[in-house]
């Protein structure tokens, strides 16, 4: 399979400087050019929290995508689906933390965990203050009454976004734990995917799927979920994957409810907007009040062709901070309508 | 010894011992033990004071590597600062066990470094540490894995050594200069 890249030692630093010249909201890091810290109107790392995530390259525009005001203060690149260094977390986060002390956001893939964790360990052996939040949301990785076993996936972006905004207001460190544990509490996502996407490091698909078969509950690297299902009308899918989604977290009739509609890479924007609008009309059916939707392709794998649903039901303050102004390369300018605010 | 030095006899005994490592990692996992210890013992050689170890994880990669590495962590602060050693890697214990979650008799490096630490930390030498964490690491033979790949080896590779407990004796014994290469 083609890609375009230069050579397999070089595809992640070339991104990057492509990243960095092309967007003024962020430049490379002073300590190591695998960070990617906020450029524009920084805030004094004594005075405002300062927030950051390490993950493996491959699913952009995640998460460097979402450097700059009112999201993240850095973040920290590993090579490709490979979690970067407990080492070169370190620096990122000395790069941006000040009294205030930083949030180091973890999705929770083992690779991650373990040196997000060994980062922060040491960090706060050199006097830094820095909380490690563990971020968990997909319902096919593990059951309920296990939830902290399971893995990172897009319904993440609720934490980044909303910590972000409330970190921008100035909000203080334990505060902020507070905020982010809820709001992963409040989230719950599932994914389906259709075709998979081709590894830059071995030019291969990264799993294989009979034609006519959707694969339901896939993790962000093809990892196994539910199982397979025969592919039929979008209507059907979502109902199905909206039932799996409420029935691990019930949501009262007449309650608010966020959305994130989110593509694997290799999925189009009419398919996307087409999963919404049926996500929009399960959810309504059932009495809920879906609001401020995200939708485009924004975790990515490559280009498998797929998508997921992430539902959040927030309460009036997360939804005020979920629908903030934010300044970064990536991150769309969320809407709510007026009557859904209270 | 120096950290420095310390450092270069680890690499020296590491490079020895790569096909071994290797070898004994491809009865349980992807067989590149020796090949990545030897990849972050390199990049720690060229390292700066205080960064070795820091650069051990980096160039050692992979969650292996950071563990790995908050155990040369705690001997290069021992060598630089005179930091104690015994309390230094119950400590890199400690954190292993709760990133890795793992606990003696997993068939783990941990195996090997938890009677180390017993020894040290109650007051034993070196020398009784090594001898204790080599007994450590004869008995993974028996054990079958809960964690890490070895898990899903059938059997659970009992019969062969952990290849993490062979190399964390080895961190060890390297800190006694009177033990041969």
């Amino acid at each position: 399979m083609k890609k375009l890249f230069n050579s397999a030692g070089t595809m992640v630093d070339d991104m990057i400087d492509g990243f960095v010249t092309a967007f003024p909201q962020v430049r490379r890091g002073v300590l190591d050019p695998r960070i990617v810290v906020r450029r524009r109107h920084r805030k004094n790392p004594d005075e405002k929290v300062t927030l950051l995530i390490g993950n493996g390259s491959g699913h952009e525009p995640i998460a460097m995508g979402f450097v700059g005001q009112g999201i993240l203060d850095a973040n920290v690149v590993g090579d490709v689906f490979a979690a970067p260094s407990a080492d070169l977390i370190l620096d990122g986060i000395r790069e941006v933390t000040g009294k205030a002390g930083s949030i180091l956001l973890i999705s929770r893939h083992s690779g991650d965990v373990i040196n997000g964790r060994a980062a922060a360990m040491l960090a706060a052996e050199d006097g830094l203050r820095v909380a490690p939040l563990l971020m968990y949301d997909d319902i096919s990785s593990a059951p309920r009454d296990r939830r902290s076993d399971r893995r990172g996936a897009p319904g993440t972006m609720f934490i980044y976004k909303i910590l972000g905004a409330a970190a921008e207001e100035r909000q203080p460190l334990a505060e902020l734990v507070t905020l982010g544990a809820a709001v992963r509490e409040r989230t719950v996502t599932l994914a389906a995917a259709i075709n998979p996407g081709i590894s830059p490091l071995t030019g291969a698909p990264m799993f294989s799927l009979p034609e006519g078969e959707i694969y339901l509950g896939m993790g962000v690297h093809g990892e196994p979920g539910i199982g397979r299902m025969k592919a039929g009308p979008v209507r059907d899918l979502v109902e199905t994957m909206v039932a799996h989604l409420l029935d691990d977290r019930p949501i009262a009739a007449g309650k608010r409810v966020a959305v994130i509609v989110n593509g694997m890479g290799g999925t189009t924007m009419m398919e996307l907007l087409t999963v919404w609008s049926e996500v929009e009309r399960a959810l309504t059916a059932r009495g809920l009040r879906p609001v401020a939707p995200m939708i485009g392709s924004y975790v990515t794998t490559q280009e498998t062709a797929g998508f997921s649903i992430s539902l959040l039901e927030p309460d009036t303050e997360m939804l005020r901070l979920w629908c903030a102004p934010s300044e970064t390369p990536a991150f769309p300018r969320i809407e709510v309508m007026p009557e859904d605010r209270a | 010894m120096t950290a420095e030095s310390y450092f270069r006899a680890l690499l020296a005994r590491a490079q020895d011992r790569m096909q071994e490592l290797n070898s004994l990692d491809a009865a349980l996992g992807d067989g590149d033990h020796g090949t990545t210890l030897v990849r972050g013992l390199t990049g720690a050689v060229a390292a700066g004071p205080g960064l070795r170890a820091k650069r051990f994880m980096r160039t050692s990669g992979g969650a292996s590597g950071t563990l790995f590495g908050l155990v040369l962590h705690e001997i290069e602060g021992h060598l630089d600062h005179g930091a104690g050693l015994g309390a230094g890697l119950e400590r890199a214990l400690t954190r292993i066990c709760e990133l890795g979650e793992v606990r003696p008799g997993d068939k783990t490096m941990v195996d090997a470094l938890a009677p180390a630490v017993a020894v040290l930390t109650g007051g034993g030498s070196l020398r009784a540490a090594v001898t204790a964490a080599a007994a450590g690491r004869d008995a993974t033979r028996l054990l079958p894995a809960r964690r890490g790949r070895a898990q899903y080896v059938e059997g659970g590779g009992v019969g062969h050594l952990d290849p993490g407990a062979v190399s964390l004796v080895m961190l060890i014994e390297t800190l006694d200069a009177q033990v041969p290469e």
